[in-house]
């Protein structure tokens, strides 16, 4: 093609030393950029730490943990009235049963991230992919699926999840499922909406004026870009699924298996020893605590660097 | 009165203080990880009573950030505020909220670009215009209405009295920005700001709009401080043009010898790359080229530089200082038309920011 | 065929929806509603007026981007309402559009490589010799950024050069019609020029025709052959360039042009203005008759309130749908075309 001419300085990038905001290094996609500022925003850091640490405990728990979770070693040492607390030789202190708490908590990390990466990934696949279909199709479709989902929405989740898991039976399985299907009408509806907002962009219309097919441009340029909410509800559901999964285990309805501390179970099971011996219920809560923490924090920060108004 | 003869205290300023008066004014927005951006560097700005004045600038010039620095609407954080801002004669930065909010709306008032996001859509036209007069003036609310009513009749909203119930998305943009108008002439100020009032506006609409400024101002004699992008709008309202570029202003000058015969490069490209609609069909535009974030900072260099044409060593090494001759001001090396040239040897060592010693003549 | 595109009685029609579970339809938007258009190749025809006329409607009806309610579109001989999906999408190769705001129509996380790659793969186009980064580096070339863009991300650019961007995707195609939907009013005054003279010189390289879509009747003038004055989703006045500047014989040509601002004080003080009264009208509830009798200032008592005028052809080339037009005359004071001076323009023809 014959070159036309626009102008000099229209051709170079801007002068070295020149002030421009916003300047990246060339081919800063967003994903790298959004990568630059969470390593910057110390709440992220916080947050990932926390994450860390969790995924870590609940990964090494054998490893790092000084007893089994079902041993015994203070067994002489407990009596019902005396139930000792953090000492040097038991940091965290014994139970009722004169197993190591420290150990409990450590073991019963691992339950509460299965639990909680099992029923997000449950709730967020199947809710999403319910979103892309309503997202991808509008019309009818859109209309019948959103409003069942306005109907699961309607009851409250943590009862949802009661009454779905009394029904699935007592067990681990049953509250992963009862968890997870809370969250399919939240990412249902994010995804969706996200996508009707991408596909009325103007981009959208003008991928669509050079000739790309539908599919395509829902595959390759609508879904990734409504991606970014849901990727932060993702890490926001995490913390909840953590405490709800915590919750319904307090309620005893996550099976009682003894062999398997469990954080909610753990703070049911001690809930008579509040006044003499708190350490039994206050460490357990905050292990849960400090869990969600760590991806609520990691969350919010996501959703900062995700959005790109907040580029500059 | 000498319209742009700017200077600290002195034997400049021939007679009267200008109604508003802005020296080395400097914002600078501190960001994290970046050095601060700075949006407007050592302004200098004066508006007489009565008058009107244009300040021209494409984005990033700096030109909206001013307005809020004089109007002290700016953010507390985050924010370095710098110089001196006099409005008839009182220093408006770093006065005590309260204070401000008592020049607010009655001494000086603002009118902005987008009429829907600066009308409260909760509350209808009437509640907003009638807040004004009585936080300012005291008046009892029936008085209020009243005056109120009679505003919006004055800016040309037909059947005024009913309107006053009404909600700012039951009017058009036209007929929003003639209330916005109305809210900010209740309390008779002596100087209105307008920043970009009708660039939201289709174009029959704006003439209308500037049509209905240009006679309030000539009827009230407020003074007018008309900020936009548009060479066509001050051509045709105000007496005065500065012309702004990357914080700073670069020429001043009476309306008709500006256009007549711009100074600055900036100026003329800006003239040259328009399509004017009285001009010959065919004719190729000159545009200005680069962009407005290619800029230099003014500490070492003249920050239109890289994009201006007529780019010379001294361009790049040091700031041009503000000239003057009579009502016109110039920040140049290189001048179109024959502007006092600066004696380069005799010149002092510039400070670091370009910024000379004396005004009002040459350095 | 010398003519490229011909429209005839293109209406566009949005229905205005209520209801919670079904749709039920209302009313209509009647974004466009009857536009007659040529396009000869080569050609520029630009369309202004100010918003809600529907415009930019006409831009995407046009491409089947909005489906027409109405009419025909004849591309290349080729009725675009009849074809299926298919076809549309092979005719889409030969028609492109540039859109106002070049940051809103690149996908964001798309480079721009990929985004110029992506339509000439859409359509099977072989990369030829060199590959790929060699057609982008032609593209960019064309539209004058630096080889080096292609491996960065839209926000990294300025406003006047994601502009480009766009232009250089909508012509790799190499498309013979571009319909340029306001490709300058969202740049800074100073880029603006740029991107103007980029598509002329675009235009004489590529031998492309424009239907250049702005509501700056200065830029359109520079551009165009042809004008198309729109007003409520009709025309109200098309005339050659020249001849729209020199003689504007609708009331509403006459009021946009007295309105825009020319940069010369001498200009600005003797100029008369026209100044409209009242609001537009909503395109749901269009005014009966003439759509612009509620606000023209030379409404006369008869026929304006009744009677929809027809685009007459008043001069060859010059159609007004006006009922009292008349072509200028030196000593005949009937109708507007003399009866107000042509705002700010230099000693008539």
């Amino acid at each position: 093609m014959s070159p036309v001419d626009p102008g000099p300085p229209a051709q170079q990038a801007p002068p070295p030393g020149a002030e421009r905001a916003g300047t990246q290094r060339a081919g800063a996609s967003l994903g790298r950029d959004a990568w630059r500022r969470l390593c910057r925003d110390p709440v992220a850091v916080v947050g990932a730490v926390l994450v860390l640490v969790f995924v870590a405990v609940a990964l090494l728990a054998p490893v790092l943990a000084p007893y089994g979770p079902t041993d015994t070693p203070g067994k002489d040492v407990v009596t019902p009235t005396n139930v000792p607390g953090p000492s040097s030789e038991y940091w965290l202190g014994l139970d009722n049963l004169g197993r190591d708490e420290l150990s409990r908590i450590l073991h019963g990390a691992r339950q509460s991230l299965v639990v909680g990466v099992v029923s997000l990934l449950f709730g967020a696949l199947t809710g999403s992919a319910i979103g892309l279909v309503a997202g991808s199709f509008g019309g009818w479709v859109d209309n019948l699926v959103m409003r069942l989902m306005d109907v699961m929405l309607a009851v409250p989740g943590l009862l949802f999840a009661i009454g779905l898991a009394a029904l699935l039976g007592h067990s681990l399985t049953s509250v992963m499922i009862a968890v997870g299907t809370v969250n399919v009408p939240v990412f249902a509806r994010l995804l969706r909406g996200s996508m009707l907002t991408q596909r009325s962009a103007d981009y959208a219309m003008a991928i669509t004026s050079l000739g790309v097919r539908r599919r395509a441009l829902i595959w390759h340029h609508v879904l990734p870009n409504s991606l970014s909410p849901v990727i932060v509800q993702g890490t926001l559901t995490l913390a909840t699924a953590i405490i709800d999964a915590a919750g319904l285990a307090f309620l005893g309805l996550s099976g009682t298996d003894p062999a398997v501390p469990e954080w909610g179970r753990m703070l049911a099971e001690t809930q008579r020893f509040l006044s003499s011996a708190p350490h039994l219920a206050i460490f357990p809560g905050l292990a849960i605590v400090l869990a969600a923490l760590g991806f609520t924090l990691l969350g919010e920060s996501l959703r900062e660097a995700l959005d790109p108004t907040y580029r500059r | 009165m000498p319209q742009a003869d700017p200077g600290p205290p002195d034997a400049h300023d021939g007679g009267a203080e200008p109604l508003l008066r802005v020296r080395d004014l400097t914002v600078a927005f501190t960001q994290r990880h970046r050095p601060d951006l700075v949006a407007v560097d050592r302004l200098d700005l004066d508006v007489p009573a009565g008058s009107t004045v244009g300040l021209v600038g494409e984005s990033g010039s700096g030109k909206s950030v001013t307005s809020l620095a004089v109007m002290g609407l700016l953010p507390r954080r985050g924010v370095r505020t710098g110089g001196s801002v006099r409005f008839a004669g009182r220093e408006l930065l770093g006065l005590p909220p309260a204070d401000l909010r008592a020049v607010r709306g009655k001494d000086i008032a603002m009118v902005f670009q987008d009429p829907m996001t600066c009308l409260n859509p909760v509350l209808s036209i009437g509640v907003q215009v009638t807040e004004v007069l009585r936080r300012h003036q005291d008046l009892p609310r029936g008085q209020a209405r009243d005056r109120a009513a009679h505003l919006l009749g004055r800016v040309g909203i037909p059947d005024p009295a009913r309107r006053l119930g009404e909600y700012p998305h039951q009017l058009s943009g036209g007929m929003r920005q003639r209330a916005l108008i109305a809210i900010a002439l209740a309390c008779r100020p002596r100087l209105l700001i307008a920043d970009e009032p009708t660039t939201a506006l289709d174009v029959t609409i704006q003439a209308q709009i500037l049509a209905l400024l240009r006679e309030l101002v000539s009827d009230t004699g407020t003074a007018l401080l008309l900020i936009t992008h548009d060479l066509g709008i001050v051509a045709g309202t105000c007496d005065t043009v500065h012309v702004m570029y990357a914080g700073r202003i670069v020429e001043s000058a009476p309306r008709e010898p500006l256009f007549a015969d711009p100074a600055h490069p900036y100026t003329a490209g800006l003239l040259s790359s328009v399509p004017r609609l009285d001009a010959p069909r065919g004719k190729r535009l000159v545009p200005v080229p680069g962009s407005p974030t290619d800029v230099l900072p003014w500490a070492g260099a003249c920050a239109f530089a890289p994009r201006c044409p007529r780019t010379d060593s001294p361009c790049t090494d040091r700031a041009p200082h503000e000239l003057a001759e009579g009502p016109r001001t110039l920040r140049c090396h290189r001048p179109l038309s024959a502007f006092p040239p600066e004696p380069p040897a005799t010149a002092p060592a510039p400070a670091p920011e370009g910024h000379g010693t004396g005004r009002g003549g040459i350095v | 065929m010398s003519r490229l595109l011909q429209v005839r009685d293109l209406r566009v029609h949005f229905p205005i929806v209520r209801g919670i579970l079904r749709d039920r339809v209302v009313g209509h938007v009647r974004a466009v509603d009857g536009v007659d258009l040529d396009l000869d190749r080569g050609t520029t025809y630009g369309l202004v007026g100010e918003s809600g006329c529907g415009k930019s409607t006409l831009g995407r009806a046009v491409l089947r981007l909005v489906e027409p309610t109405g009419g025909t579109v004849e591309f290349n001989g080729q009725d675009l309402a009849t074809v299926d999906r298919h076809e549309l999408r092979r005719t889409r190769r030969r028609m492109q559009m540039v859109f106002q705001d070049p940051m809103a129509s690149l996908d964001p996380r798309q480079s721009v490589r990929s985004a110029l790659v992506e339509p000439l793969r859409t359509h099977d186009i072989p990369a030829g010799p060199g590959g790929w980064d060699r057609r982008v580096r032609e593209l960019l070339d064309v539209v004058g950024l630096p080889a080096g863009a292609a491996r960065r991300y839209p926000h990294e650019f300025s406003g006047g050069q994601r502009q480009r961007i766009g232009i250089a995707r909508a012509i790799a195609l190499q498309p013979d019609l571009v319909i340029a939907d306001e490709p300058v009013s969202s740049l800074d005054v100073s880029v603006q020029a740029q991107v103007i003279n980029l598509l002329q010189d675009l235009q004489s390289a590529l031998g492309l025709t424009y239907l250049v879509i702005a509501h700056d009747l200065a830029v359109v003038r520079h551009v165009s052959d042809l004008i198309g004055v729109m007003y409520l989703g009709t025309l109200v006045e098309q005339a050659p360039a020249d001849h729209l500047y020199q003689a504007p014989l609708h009331p509403y040509t006459l009021s946009l042009m007295s309105a825009i601002p020319i940069p010369d004080p001498a200009v600005e003080a003797t100029r008369e203005r026209i100044l409209l009264t009242g609001d537009l009208p909503s395109p749901a509830d269009p005014p009966p008759g003439c759509r612009f009798h509620t606000r023209c200032p030379l409404r006369r008592d008869t026929r304006c309130h009744d009677e929809v005028p027809a685009l007459r052809e008043i001069l060859p080339g010059h159609h007004v749908a006006c009922h009292w037009a008349r072509a200028p005359q030196r000593n005949a004071p009937d109708g507007p075309g003399d009866a107000l001076p042509v705002a700010g323009a230099p000693s008539q023809v």
